[in-house]
């Protein structure tokens, strides 16, 4: 699930769950019944789950977009002040690993 | 959010979260009904009157208890415990109860009763302050909610005299 599938997940979760507990609430206390509205919430927490727990693929919209390996090469990490490397001993993973 | 289990975790808790919130809200919605029970108790016959060897006085009596008190139900009611209790001064006591009969009223549909009955548990004094005694009786209930505070409240009957005499 990327950024924005978690953004949308949470909020239809709240906005699912919000909505069955205000229909269940109506229902149940229109019929007098408040098993009802215990049933029709219970639908509706099912359904959200349904809906936002697994990762379904409306989820997946917008993949993060990562920089070639290359263009990483080409653009190498600011380089430490000389003070800095002597105080660390010197940079020896960045220079040895790439 | 990022993983199943993360997600499954927020909806059951945002889901019980919700639950609480509802149930405030139906406890919340029994603030607008605004019942009118009635209750009537005729003493149809006092079966017999004395005092015991321990010197307490006890009265057996028929009772013809009628009410209605199906206002009192409401979607959120799981059951009304009701009960009369005879309700007199002693000099020893301001307020002397004597539970007489009660009775548990599941539904809506039982709430209105008329019960023919003599009295359940034993009318007894402590002391011997029966005779002649002008008398109450009152009918209690307690409104026992699915969910939210249980409420209490009563009709009191006036007028009742036990017999001068023993019998």
């Amino acid at each position: 699930m990327d950024w924005q599938g978690q953004k949308l997940a949470e909020m239809l979760m709240q906005l699912l769950l919000v909505a069955s507990a205000v229909a269940a609430f109506a229902v149940g206390y229109a019929m007098a019944d408040f098993q009802l509205m215990l049933l029709v919430y219970a639908g509706g927490v099912v359904l959200t789950a349904l809906v936002t727990v697994p990762n379904w693929p409306f989820f997946n919209r917008h993949p993060l977009k990562w920089l070639d390996a290359a263009e990483a090469e080409r653009h190498p990490r600011p380089q430490v002040s000389a003070a800095a490397v002597a105080a660390t001993g010197g940079k020896k993973k960045t220079g040895k690993n790439k | 959010m990022h993983s199943f289990g993360h997600r499954a975790n927020a909806v059951a808790t945002f889901a019980v979260t919700i639950l609480a919130a509802m149930c405030f809200a139906a406890s919340f919605s029994d603030q607008f009904n605004s019942p009118s029970p009635t209750a009537s108790v005729k003493i149809l016959n006092i079966n017999w009157f004395q005092k015991e060897a321990n010197g307490n006085d006890e009265v057996s009596m028929t009772l013809n208890i009628s009410a209605d008190l199906s206002s009192l139900f409401t979607w959120n009611t799981k059951q009304v415990f009701v009960f009369v209790a005879a309700e007199y001064e002693t000099p020893q006591n301001a307020l002397n109860q004597v539970s007489l009969w009660d009775g548990i009223i599941p539904s809506k549909e039982h709430a209105k009763f008329l019960i023919h009955t003599t009295n359940k548990y034993r009318f007894i004094d402590q002391g011997s302050n029966l005779k002649g005694k002008d008398f109450n009786l009152t009918m209690h209930w307690h409104i026992m909610p699915k969910t939210g505070k249980m409420f209490a409240d009563k009709i009191v009957m006036t007028g009742y005299r036990l017999p001068e005499q023993y019998r």
